[in-house]
């Protein structure tokens, strides 16, 4: 038996964490550690960055966890986008200079196999699947490089040779089909 | 729900996208903070763009990970208090949590001088005329003072504050050297409050606004010996 099945489920767990269970933030981490982690190391292709994103992810789950709404269902979406708002702001901010500065070896990764791994990787009976697949291939390359790998427009514009207007529109295009064909 | 039009909608989307610079995050921030359609339609991205989380494959962290988490425990304490749900604050304040403290506390300062501004434009004719958002140590901003033309001037906690047993907040202004800090208010716990600058000059810029904990009933000297809470300069609203 897991730790996090004593609790029931993970929005549970996060409502424990708010009246201060320190058991219930390990349950949390014990199931979802390896899967922050790895969305994190995704993005920054750094293990110590990663690691480091992952703690304050935890952190702040133990110190705000009373600002979860506590819908069920919800609590993976909102750890996750704690990670994710983290991730970017070390992608965007002045932390990026640590990332130069960090000689760490790049992962194993070659750049952008991520976005065509991650086409794979989402079930078929996904509607996410199936409405990235009416894209056209240049532009849903473009959608998945940015969010597995936390590209800005301008990082895209470099990394594909493509002036930064276009790549602009081509999101933002992509972006409105999406929803169009998602719901 | 209310449509958004197409540059909202994208623009949302592009925030759970993460193809926005700090500054374009920041500003989608200060719309989320104000705006529940617009936020709601961030929370619709997100859960579209979920399934790609997903496919990450999942690294199983460093035993060492765990054990650096559990030693800053304690100093990361559960917030005790409910920010109320929905209010903008609480929203503002989910977004501000992940900021980085001192790269984005410019960015930052200006944000909440954003909404306090906007929000007060939405209420009508009251605006501040000079605004003086309060710092901690570690570069957040935890509550923001307005100065009105009409003489009024408040406090707003933008966070919980950890008051000990036997403290109360002192809330102290220093408009000259030569007078020195002066006791503008008392509270016991984190809650807007009226200030009172009766017996002081006009607040004018770069006039420093402090919170200290002091003993009950206030400073023993008149003057701050507590630990400071947070300080902030104030500016001119435009």
């Amino acid at each position: 038996m897991t730790l996090l099945a004593r609790y029931g489920s993970l929005e549970a767990a996060i409502l424990a964490c708010a009246s201060g269970d320190r058991m219930a933030l390990r349950a949390i981490y014990e199931a979802e550690g390896a899967r922050l982690l790895g969305i994190a190391f995704r993005m920054l292709k750094r293990r110590a960055a990663a690691e480091d994103v992952v703690q304050d992810t935890f952190l702040t789950l133990w110190e705000q966890a009373r600002r979860f709404d506590g819908r069920p269902g919800h609590g993976r979406a909102w750890l996750t986008t704690l990670l994710r708002n983290r991730t970017l702001n070390v992608l965007r901010g002045e932390a990026r200079l640590d990332l130069v500065e960090d000689f760490e070896p790049l992962g194993l990764h070659a750049a952008g196999e991520s976005a065509e791994e991650a086409m794979t990787r989402l079930s078929d009976e996904s509607a996410l699947k199936r409405c990235l697949e009416g894209l056209e291939e240049a532009r849903r390359r473009i959608i998945l490089l940015a969010f597995t790998e936390g590209l800005s427009h301008g990082e895209i514009a470099a990394r594909l040779g493509t002036p930064l207007g276009t790549v602009k529109s081509w999101v933002r295009r992509s972006l409105l089909s999406l929803k169009e064909c998602m719901g | 729900m209310t449509r958004l039009s197409d540059e909202m909608e994208a623009l949302a989307g592009e925030y759970a996208l993460g193809t926005l610079d700090a500054a374009e995050r920041t500003a989608v921030e200060a719309r989320m903070a104000i705006d529940p359609a617009f936020r709601e339609a961030v929370r619709a991205w997100q859960q579209r763009l979920a399934p790609l989380d997903d496919t990450a494959p999942p690294l199983v962290p460093d035993p060492a990970l765990w054990s650096r988490i559990e030693s800053q425990m304690n100093l990361h304490p559960p917030e005790r208090t409910r920010f109320r749900s929905g209010s903008w604050i609480a929203a503002l304040w989910d977004n501000l949590g992940f900021w980085r403290p001192l790269g984005l506390a410019s960015a930052l300062a200006g944000l909440v001088l954003a909404v306090t501004l906007a929000l007060t434009i939405a209420r009508g004719p009251l605006k501040p005329d000079y605004v003086a958002v309060l710092n901690t140590a570690d570069g957040r901003a935890a509550a923001v003072v307005n100065v009105y033309a009409d003489g009024t001037v408040n406090l707003i906690p933008l966070e919980d504050i950890a008051v000990p047993q036997g403290r109360i907040i002192e809330v102290w202004t220093l408009q000259s050297r030569e007078q020195g800090p002066v006791s503008i208010g008392r509270l016991d716990r984190a809650r807007s409050l009226k200030l009172d600058l009766r017996n002081l000059g006009r607040p004018d810029v770069n006039h420093l606004f402090e919170l200290t904990l002091e003993p009950p009933g206030g400073s023993p000297t008149g003057k701050p010996t507590g630990p400071i809470l947070m300080k902030g300069l104030a500016a001119r609203s435009i």
